[in-house]
């Protein structure tokens, strides 16, 4: 069936600049704030002295420790709190990494607050400090023993060892990646104001509901006592998921003098104030058959920490379940680092596991000189390896047949070196795989249709641009067979409904299994047929009401109940992807091309071809987007991004869009993207998957292994500089 | 950003007066690109801005003269780059203005301007913790035993090894342009070789101007070679970045195919614009060929002296000069 293709809802909006983003928002007699952040690597303030920055006409006020801002820490987003990390800064004198605010100036200007933060004269007791991983100073403690729950317990199926040991054919190569910056074009920051007793955030976020639970604790006041406001947020990539050290801050100086106060970090703050992709290392070991059957794995990793929390890590999440290997071992450990917490980056753990396990098959297939594409179909899982359990759909197979064909990945000579352009530019065709879990978390949305026909959905969820808002329109107008002009979705808005998190590629399928529920409801409200199109308007009218409006809340499969109490409360209630009876998780295929140039050298990517299994594609448009920007980010990431640490100063060097290289449009050729688009109806009655991580996992190992097939080169690090080629 | 007194004549010697009037602390203020960045990281602090935005003697350009090419200050690159004659009979000169900085910035940015635009060193830019002894002499430097993929190569010193960052006067440098200068004491003219300085002990002192000068026009004297001419820019993206090396290279073929004039300047892997006369004698008098070529870049590259970090930029220079030899050569040969 061909679906309808609904353009981007809100896309006149953005590119005509009239959307307004958090920041965006300003009130009568707003004040403007800018941070102090500390010039040193670890230590203690001895001395903040403000005598000159008070002193710069129309500066109101300047917070630091030395103040009793009366907040509390919000507490890390993953041991039950709502920040990015545990510490909360100008609580105490002490800095944990450089970058660190201390200090934070409100002016009647922004040019005042800005000099008036350059003239906070602040004296430290510095301390030693390691910021890279393997460095002196470091400590490196093992997962299972410092977080120990469950899922975060090292996959062991069957004696890894053992099978390893006995394989006739052995590929063990070390891997790293990181650290990154999600660096989106909208900064951080928003605007805070205070209304009577209640305070309003204007802020982009990804949970409006972690800033509304975090401030109200923060503050000591009901959660009903803050509303957060965020319908469109100008990118997050994971870095707006929770709560951030600026906003209690904020809202205690918005108190202070009576007046709503802006906030928007200058860029280079944006590297220090939010969480990063932090340095993995890996080490792969693969076992096989002289055929090329997989027969063992140990992926061992180690991930870097700030000092203050551990990032939960799930890299063997999938590495364990890409293929059908009997025996596997994982090992996840954590080294801690001076530095802020680091966090979720699109794909946070799956891009860099998929780069190491997917270089490593790479590798495998090189040494026994077997094709990549019909490697990787001979390994193919028809359950899950780990649990046992089948899958809820797994199409991996077929991401790769198509993406094959639609490549003309038969033309590929297989020997690295063997294939040139007309001006002597060596050619590499690369593929690799990629997956990623469908999960899915509580939902809650309300429904009011009206006489005049008009719905709004007021629905548990976030616009960070990947589509939701699309999606859920999608699914609205095809139920009821109603126009998209009257439809409206609400998101990001702690008004409407409560919302949970929105990330991990969760949202749409979640929203849309509490939009398939709330249709129902409102077709039984309005006695209509449980399907099939509908006169909206005339049934409203011969119900009576207007409007008339059903309300739900759905969760993942086998969660108990608490779970959806956790949502309203902004904590983060996840389901799956090992669920009753099954696992799920969406996969990926990508076929790149490069080109190096004869003299130079220079890699470029003239085109790639991606194939998703996402189960059935929610909207067109928008998941066709939403990979071409995961082809471009694992692009970036394989040839341009990387955040530089220099030792001896602490936190990141390159903090600004000309250091910090991101792909720009010249970068990017051709990209072809195909879908399997067939239902997954026993995840959810819709039939939707995930899809705007898994889309990115395995993109960068596609890159290098086509670096390799082109110069015979293997880099085992990311990015792959132009130095690495030459 | 710091206040500052902020003047905008409209004619060049209001300019003159107002600089001179102004004192030493004083930023000549053209596309801004450059100087509002640095003042709003508080790198540059000037106590006054003269505006020169507004006089029509820095205006326009003309590249239809018999014996010489002249560019005011205050012509915006993209209009430069943008322009046929440049485009047939110079594309170094072109290219190197186009490949600059994006759309965007080549719109406010001026051919003036541009040759005193300051390095993009993470140090310099960076401001405190990091020394740097060109933004506060005497601090030290940050780069030397840091992160150094982007520092130059060549012309360092002990004190500093920032990298100029323009592409367009390492054109300019190849084909012998000048700068006309004004001043309180009248106007004055200076090879654009004599405008940039190397740093040595004195990194903070990056150019000859003095303060109370104003660069008025450029001129570049006309030259056959520029039809054969490239400006290679090798940069980790396509666009948008400076480069990792860079070079502007021209040749000119005699009836017989053998080269008759040759101008090569290296970019972004000095500390100033960087003409390289010993790799033009390579060939002039041969045939320019793929191994003469390589010999050029070698020779361009002769004497760098790499740190921790940018040793690769040594042979990315030679392989980058090669390259842009091929370019011009095919070109010269059309």
């Amino acid at each position: 069936m061909t679906r309808p293709r609904l353009p981007r809802v809100g896309a006149r909006e953005k590119v005509t600049g009239a959307a307004k983003y958090g920041a965006d928002h300003a009130p009568d007699g707003v004040a403007y704030a800018m941070p102090v952040v500390a010039t040193v690597g670890k230590g203690r303030i001895t001395d903040l002295d403000v005598r000159a920055a008070t002193a710069v006409p129309g500066v109101l006020l300047v917070l630091s420790h030395l103040d009793d801002l009366g907040i509390t820490p919000a507490g890390y987003i993953m041991a039950g709190g709502y920040a990015f990390q545990s510490l909360q800064p100008m609580l105490d004198d002490r800095v944990a990494y450089r970058g660190q605010p201390v200090a934070l100036v409100v002016a009647d200007t922004l040019v005042a607050a800005t000099e008036a933060a350059g003239l906070v004269r602040v004296t430290y007791d510095t301390e030693p400090f390691a910021v890279e991983v393997g460095a002196a100073g470091t400590e490196t403690v093992l997962q299972e023993e410092a977080l120990p729950l469950p899922f975060l317990a090292d996959v062991v199926v069957g004696d890894a060892e053992a099978a390893y040991a006995a394989s006739p054919v052995r590929v063990d190569q070390s891997y790293r990646s990181g650290p990154q910056h999600q660096v989106p074009m909208e900064l951080i920051g928003g605007v805070v104001e205070w209304q009577g007793d209640t305070v309003v955030v204007h802020e982009g976020t990804q949970s409006v509901g972690a800033l509304r639970g975090g401030l109200a604790g923060q503050l000591g006041i009901d959660r009903e006592r803050v509303e957060v406001i965020s319908p469109y947020v100008g990118g997050a990539f994971g870095q707006k998921n929770s709560l951030q050290p600026h906003l209690g801050p904020l809202a205690v100086a918005a108190r202070r003098i009576g007046r709503p106060v802006k906030l928007v970090l200058p860029r280079a703050h944006t590297f220090h104030a939010a969480s990063f992709r932090p340095v993995a290392r890996h080490r792969i070991r693969l076992g096989a058959d002289r055929a090329g059957r997989l027969l063992a794995a140990i992926h061992e990793v180690d991930q870097q920490a700030s000092r203050q929390d551990l990032l939960p890590a799930t890299y063997t999440e999938i590495t364990s379940r890409l293929y059908a290997i009997p025996d596997f071992r994982g090992r996840q450990r954590h080294v801690r680092t001076d530095t802020q917490t680091p966090g979720y980056m699109r794909a946070p753990f799956e891009h860099s596991a998929a780069f190491a396990l997917e270089s490593a098959i790479d590798e495998l297939c090189h040494v026994i000189g077997r094709d990549p594409v019909a490697l990787r179909l001979d390994n193919d899982a028809a359950t899950d390896p780990v649990t046992g359990k089948p899958f809820s759909s797994r199409h991996l197979g077929e991401c790769l047949r198509l993406g094959a064909e639609l490549f003309g990945w038969a033309d590929r000579t297989p020997e690295p070196g063997s294939m040139r352009d007309e001006d002597g530019a060596l050619i590499g065709w690369g593929v690799a795989v990629g997956a990623y879990p469908s999960l899915t978390v509580p939902t809650q949305a309300r429904l009011r249709a009206y006489a005049d026909g008009r719905l709004v959905a007021e629905v548990g969820g976030h616009e960070m641009g990947q589509g939701i808002t699309t999606a859920l329109t999608c699914a609205l107008t095809e139920d009821l067979g109603i126009v998209p002009e009257a439809v409206t979705v609400v998101v990001g808005d702690t008004r409407a409904v409560p919302h949970h998190l929105t990330a991990g590629a969760w949202g749409t399928n979640s929203t849309l299994r509490a939009a398939h529920e709330a249709l129902r409801e409102l077709r039984a409200a309005l006695g209509l047929a449980p399907e099939g199109p509908v006169d909206l308007a005339a049934a409203v009218t011969a119900s009576g009401r207007d409007p008339v409006e059903v309300e739900v809340v759905t969760q993942g499969p086998g969660q108990p109940p608490e779970m959806i109490d956790r949502m309203r409360a902004g904590l983060v209630a996840l389901a799956g992807p090992d669920y009753p009876g099954y696992v799920s998780f969406s996969f990926v295929a990508h076929f790149a091309e490069v080109r190096i140039e004869p003299v130079v050298h220079r890699v470029r990517v003239p085109r790639v071809v991606s194939v998703a299994d996402c189960g059935r594609v929610a909207s067109p448009v928008t998941a066709e987007a939403q990979v071409r920007g995961s082809v471009v980010w694992g692009i970036g990431a394989a040839l341009r991004e990387h955040s530089e640490v220099d030792p001896r100063y602490g936190g990141f060097l390159n903090t600004d869009l000309a250091e910090y290289v991101i792909p720009v449009n010249a970068d990017i050729g051709r990209i072809d993207v195909a879908f399997v688009d067939r239902p997954d109806h026993v995840l959810n009655p819709m039939g939707a998957k995930s899809l705007g991580e898994v889309a990115l996992v395995g993109m960068a190992a596609a890159v290098a292994n086509a670096v390799h097939h082109a110069t015979g080169r293997r880099v085992r690090h990311l990015p792959i500089m132009i130095e690495d080629v030459m | 950003m710091r206040p500052f007194a902020y003047e905008a004549p409209t004619t060049l010697p209001d300019a003159l007066r107002a600089l001179s009037a102004a004192g030493p602390g004083t930023k000549v203020l053209a596309g801004g690109t450059t100087l509002y960045d640095l003042m709003k990281l508080d790198i540059e602090t000037p106590s006054a801005v003269v505006d020169v935005r507004a006089l029509s003697e820095l205006a326009g350009f003309d590249t239809g003269g018999p014996r010489e090419l002249t560019f005011g200050a205050g012509a915006p690159m993209a209009d430069v780059a943008a322009d046929p004659v440049l485009l047939r009979d110079y594309p170094a000169l072109a290219e190197s203005l186009a490949k600059a900085a994006s759309q965007q910035l080549r719109n406010m940015a001026t051919v003036g301007g541009n040759l005193l635009q300051r390095t993009r060193c993470a140090y310099f830019r960076g401001g405190p913790p990091f020394p740097c002894n060109k933004r506060l002499p005497g601090s030290g430097c940050g780069a030397i035993g840091g992160l150094d993929r982007g520092h130059a190569l060549l012309g360092g010193s002990d004190a500093c090894v920032a990298t100029y960052p323009g592409d367009w006067a390492v054109a300019l440098i190849a084909f012998d342009a000048v700068v006309d200068v004004a001043g309180p004491r009248g106007e004055r003219t200076i090879a654009l070789a004599d405008l940039h300085v190397e740093p040595g002990d004195t990194p903070e002192r990056e150019h000859t101007l003095d303060w109370d000068e104003l660069i008025v026009r450029i001129r570049v004297p006309v030259a056959p070679a520029g039809r054969g001419s490239t400006y290679h820019k090798v940069r980790d993206r396509e666009s948008y970045a400076f480069a990792l090396a860079s070079a502007a290279a021209a040749v000119e073929l005699d009836g017989r195919g053998r080269v008759e004039d040759c101008r090569i300047a290296v970019g972004g892997v000095a500390t100033r614009p960087w003409r390289c006369r010993e790799a033009e004698r390579e060939l002039v008098g041969g045939v320019l060929d793929g191994p003469g070529a390589r010999r050029a870049g070698e020779a361009a590259l002769s004497g760098a002296r790499p740190g921790r970090q940018n040793a690769f930029r040594v042979e990315l220079g030679v392989r980058t000069v090669a390259e842009a030899l091929r370019i011009a050569g095919e070109r010269a040969a059309r």
